[in-house]
C-alpha cells in the first residue's frame, strides 16, 4: 500500500456503471433458473441451469471485484495500471511503443454507453484491456494516446473519412457457405438437446415424430439428414456473420499526423480497429483452394506492429471474404497510388519448379503405400490396403500442378508481388522499403534443377514471405530490383545485365527507389 | 553450369579452421548422447529391444558418415562479408542459404561465445532485426577477436547509417 501512497496522483477508476452492469447481468442469471423451477416446475431436475445461474452470479461478483481493484494512470511517458485484489499486478509501457488502441462493446455495455479499450504495443498480445469506460472517456484515450482526432462531434469526422468499402449483401454468400456448417449444426443441436432436456423435452423424440423415417429408407435419410443439418449450420452461419459483420465499413480517417485504416463492425458488439498508415507496407489476397471456383477471397494488409494470433478475427483482416475482383479493388484504395500492382502481370516460374511438385505428388502417397504394402505382406494389415494411398497418386499429381500454377512474381513501381500456395494461393504486394533482408535458400535437388527459394524479410506481417523455386539466376535479380544499392556489391560479374529486366517495370523499379535508400 | 546458382558473388571470407573442430566436436556430443540413450534402452528396457534394434543397425554408420564429412563440408560452404551496405553471409550444407541484411535495419549484435567456443578462441557473430526470429544472420566460427572488431564496427556504422524505425 505504501507504494501506491507514494505516487497517488491521476491515478483513475473504470466507470461506474461497470458495477451497474454487474448488478444487471447478475438479475438475468437468475431468469432461466426462476423460469424452470416455478413456470415448468422442474425442481431439482433443472439441476444444470441451476449451475448456469451459479456461475453467472459468481462471475458477476469477480466482476465487481475487479472494478473495484482496477486503476489506470496515462503518464507524459508511460502508461500504467494496477490490478487486482489476490494477486496484485502492476504494469507500465512507454507510450512512444503503443501501437493500436482499439474499442470494442458488447451489447450491455452499449446499453450502458461503455466501450472496452484494447491498447496494445508491438507485443503479441493486448497489453492493456480497460473494461469498460464511458465511450466519450474512451475516444478522449484513444485521442490521447494515438494523437487521433477524437470522434465527439460525428458530423465533423463523417466529412474527414474516406468510405473504401461498406457490407454488401452478396458477400453473404462467401462467408456462410462452408463445410464448417455440419460443425455448428453439430453443437446448435447438442446445445438444444441439452437445453430442452431440462425443461422436460426429448429432442430426439421431437424430431423422429417430426418424419415417417422408415417409410423414406435409408438413403433418403441420409439425404435429408445431411441437407438438414447444412441448413441449419447454415442458418446458424449466417446469424452468426450478421451479428459479427452488420454495419461493416472500411474507411481511411485522417489522425493528427496522418492517416489511419479504419473497420467499424457488428451488430450488437461493435468493434473498431485502428490501423496507422504509415505502419502499412503492403497487402495480401488469399484463396483458399476449395472455393476457389466461388471467386472468394480473403484480404489482409501488411503491417508492423498489428497483433496477430492463428484463429483470432487479426487485426490484419479488413474485409470480410469477398469476390476476388471486390478484393482487388479495396485493396488498390488501400495502397493508394497508380501503380496498381495487383494487376501486374506475374512472371512464371520454370518447369523444373513444376518437376520438383511432380516428386513430391509421387513419393508422399507413394512412401506410405509401400510401407503398407509390406505391413500388408506380414499380415498385420489387410493386403489391400496399400491402394488406398497409391490411389491418391494422380489426386497428388494434379494439385502438383495446381500448386505450380499459383507460383508468380513481378515488380511493379515500389512494390514486390509474391504469389504462392496451394491450400490457400496467396498474393502477397509489399513495397520494397519495407524489406529488411533477403534469404536465398538452396537445396541440393533445387541445385540440379537450377531452382532456388527468395526469403524476402519484413518486419511486418508474417515477417517472412517466400518466393519458392525462382530460377536461380532471377532469385538475385528479384532483389536487386527491389533494393539495387544493397545487392549491387555483392551480384555477380555479369548478372548486373541480366538483371535489368527487359520489361520497362525493371527500370522504373530503380529509378523509384534509389531516393529511398539514398 | 553457373546458372544452377544465384547470380551472388561468394562472401569474401571463409571462417576460421578451427572450425571444423567445432562442428566436429557438436556431432560427438550429440551422436553420443543419442546413441548413448539407445543403447541405454536396448540394453535396460528388453521390451524396447525389437524397436530399437533397427535404429541400433542405421544409425551408426550414418552418424559415422556425418561425423567425417559434415563439418568439411560446412567449412567449405560457410562465408562472410561485411560490406558499407549490408552483411552478408552464406551458410549450410545439404540445403545452402545466402542472406543479406542491410546495415540500416539491424537492430542488435551479439557476440555469443558457448563453453566450446572459447577454449577454440571462436565466437558467433548475431545479428538480428526486426523480422525477428526469422530474419538476421549468425555467423559461426569466426575467431573470437576478429568477431570483437565486426561487432564494434557495425555498431559504428548502424550509428552513422539512419534507420527507420520498422
Amino acid at each position: 500500500m505504501s507504494a501506491v501512497a507514494l505516487d497517488d496522483a491521476g491515478w483513475q477508476r473504470l466507470n461506474s456503471r461497470v458495477a451497474w452492469v454487474d448488478l444487471g447481468k447478475m438479475v438475468v442469471t437468475f431468469i432461466p433458473s426462476v423460469v424452470a423451477a416455478v413456470v415448468f416446475d422442474q425442481g431439482l431436475q433443472a439441476w444444470p441451469v441451476f449451475i448456469v445461474t451459479g456461475l453467472g452470479v459468481v462471475s458477476s461478483v469477480l466482476d465487481l471485484k475487479r472494478w473495484m481493484h482496477t486503476r489506470y494512470r496515462v503518464g507524459a511517458d508511460r502508461m500504467e495500471i494496477r490490478k487486482g485484489w489476490l494477486i496484485r499486478r502492476y504494469r507500465s509501457v512507454p507510450r512512444d511503443r503503443i501501437r493500436t488502441v482499439d474499442t470494442s462493446a458488447k451489447l450491455r455495455h452499449r446499453l450502458a454507453g461503455l466501450r472496452v479499450v484494447h491498447i496494445s504495443s508491438g507485443e503479441a498480445r493486448t497489453s492493456f484491456k480497460l473494461d469498460a469506460l464511458e465511450s466519450r472517456t474512451a475516444e478522449r484515450l484513444r485521442a490521447d494516446l494515438l494523437g487521433v482526432t477524437p470522434a465527439v462531434e460525428t458530423a465533423e469526422v463523417k466529412a474527414e473519412e474516406t468510405v473504401l468499402a461498406r457490407l454488401r449483401w452478396s458477400w453473404f454468400v462467401y462467408n456462410i457457405v462452408s463445410v464448417w456448417a455440419f460443425l455448428v449444426s453439430g453443437l446448435l443441436l447438442l446445445s438444444a438437446y441439452l437445453t430442452m432436456q431440462t425443461f422436460g423435452v426429448d429432442l430426439r423424440e421431437v424430431i423422429a415424430g417430426a418424419v415417417d423415417w422408415r417409410s423414406l429408407g435409408l438413403g433418403w435419410t441420409i439425404v435429408v439428414a445431411t441437407a438438414g443439418c447444412f441448413v441449419l449450420g447454415t442458418f446458424g452461419m449466417a446469424l452468426n456473420y450478421l451479428r459479427e459483420k452488420a454495419n461493416f465499413r472500411l474507411v481511411r480517417t485522417r489522425t493528427d499526423d496522418g492517416t489511419a485504416l479504419l473497420t467499424r463492425q457488428g451488430m450488437f458488439r461493435i468493434r473498431e480497429v485502428y490501423r496507422d498508415d504509415r505502419r502499412l507496407r503492403g497487402v495480401a489476397i488469399s484463396e483458399p483452394l476449395l472455393s476457389r471456383w466461388l471467386r472468394l477471397a480473403e484480404t489482409e494488409v501488411v503491417s508492423t506492429g498489428l497483433s496477430w494470433t492463428p484463429g483470432s478475427d487479426a487485426a490484419a483482416a479488413i474485409l470480410p471474404r469477398t469476390s476476388v475482383a471486390e478484393a482487388r479493388r479495396v485493396a488498390a484504395l488501400v495502397l493508394g497510388d497508380e501503380h496498381r500492382p495487383l494487376d501486374a502481370p506475374l512472371r512464371r516460374h520454370p518447369r523444373p519448379a513444376l518437376r520438383r511438385r511432380l516428386v513430391w505428388a509421387g513419393y508422399v502417397p507413394g512412401v506410405p503405400a509401400a510401407l503398407l504394402a509390406w505391413l500388408g505382406a506380414t499380415g498385420a494389415v489387410p493386403g489391400w490396403i496399400w491402394a488406398v494411398p497409391a490411389g491418391l497418386i494422380p489426386v497428388a499429381c494434379l494439385l502438383a500442378v495446381v500448386a505450380y500454377r499459383s507460383l508468380g512474381h513481378a515488380m511493379a513501381g515500389p512494390y514486390l508481388v509474391m504469389r504462392s500456395g496451394l491450400i490457400r494461393r496467396t498474393t502477397v504486394v509489399l513495397q520494397s522499403r519495407g524489406v529488411i533482408g533477403w534469404g536465398v535458400r538452396q537445396s541440393l535437388l533445387q541445385r540440379r534443377l537450377g531452382l532456388a527459394t527468395l526469403r524476402v524479410q519484413t518486419a511486418a506481417g508474417n515477417r517472412v514471405y517466400e518466393v519458392p523455386d525462382i530460377a536461380a539466376g532471377e532469385a538475385a535479380a528479384f532483389a536487386h530490383a527491389a533494393t539495387p544499392v544493397i545487392l549491387a556489391p555483392i551480384l555477380a560479374e555479369g548478372a548486373a545485365e541480366a538483371v535489368s529486366d527487359p520489361q520497362p517495370d525493371g527500370q522504373e523499379a530503380h529509378i523509384a527507389h534509389d531516393p529511398a535508400h539514398g | 553450369m553457373s546458372d544452377t546458382l544465384p547470380a551472388l558473388k561468394p562472401p569474401s571470407h571463409r571462417v576460421e579452421r578451427r572450425a571444423i573442430l567445432l562442428w566436429t566436436l557438436y556431432a560427438l556430443i550429440w551422436g553420443i548422447s543419442v546413441i548413448g540413450v539407445l543403447v541405454a534402452l536396448y540394453v535396460f528396457l528388453p521390451a524396447t529391444r525389437p524397436w530399437i534394434q533397427p535404429f541400433l543397425w542405421i544409425l551408426p554408420p550414418i552418424y559415422l558418415l556425418y561425423l567425417t564429412r559434415v563439418p568439411y563440408w560446412r567449412y567449405r560452404v560457410h562465408r562472410w562479408e561485411i560490406t558499407d551496405e549490408a552483411v552478408y553471409a552464406l551458410s549450410g550444407w545439404i540445403v545452402r542459404e545466402w542472406r543479406i541484411v542491410p546495415i540500416s535495419r539491424i537492430q542488435s549484435i551479439d557476440v555469443k561465445k558457448g563453453p566450446l567456443q572459447s577454449r577454440l578462441r571462436l565466437a558467433t557473430l548475431k545479428i538480428s532485426t526486426a523480422a525477428a526470429s526469422e530474419g538476421g544472420i549468425s555467423i559461426i566460427g569466426l575467431d573470437a577477436d576478429v568477431a570483437e572488431r565486426c561487432s564494434d564496427r557495425l555498431t559504428d556504422l548502424t550509428q552513422t547509417v539512419p534507420g527507420d524505425a520498422t
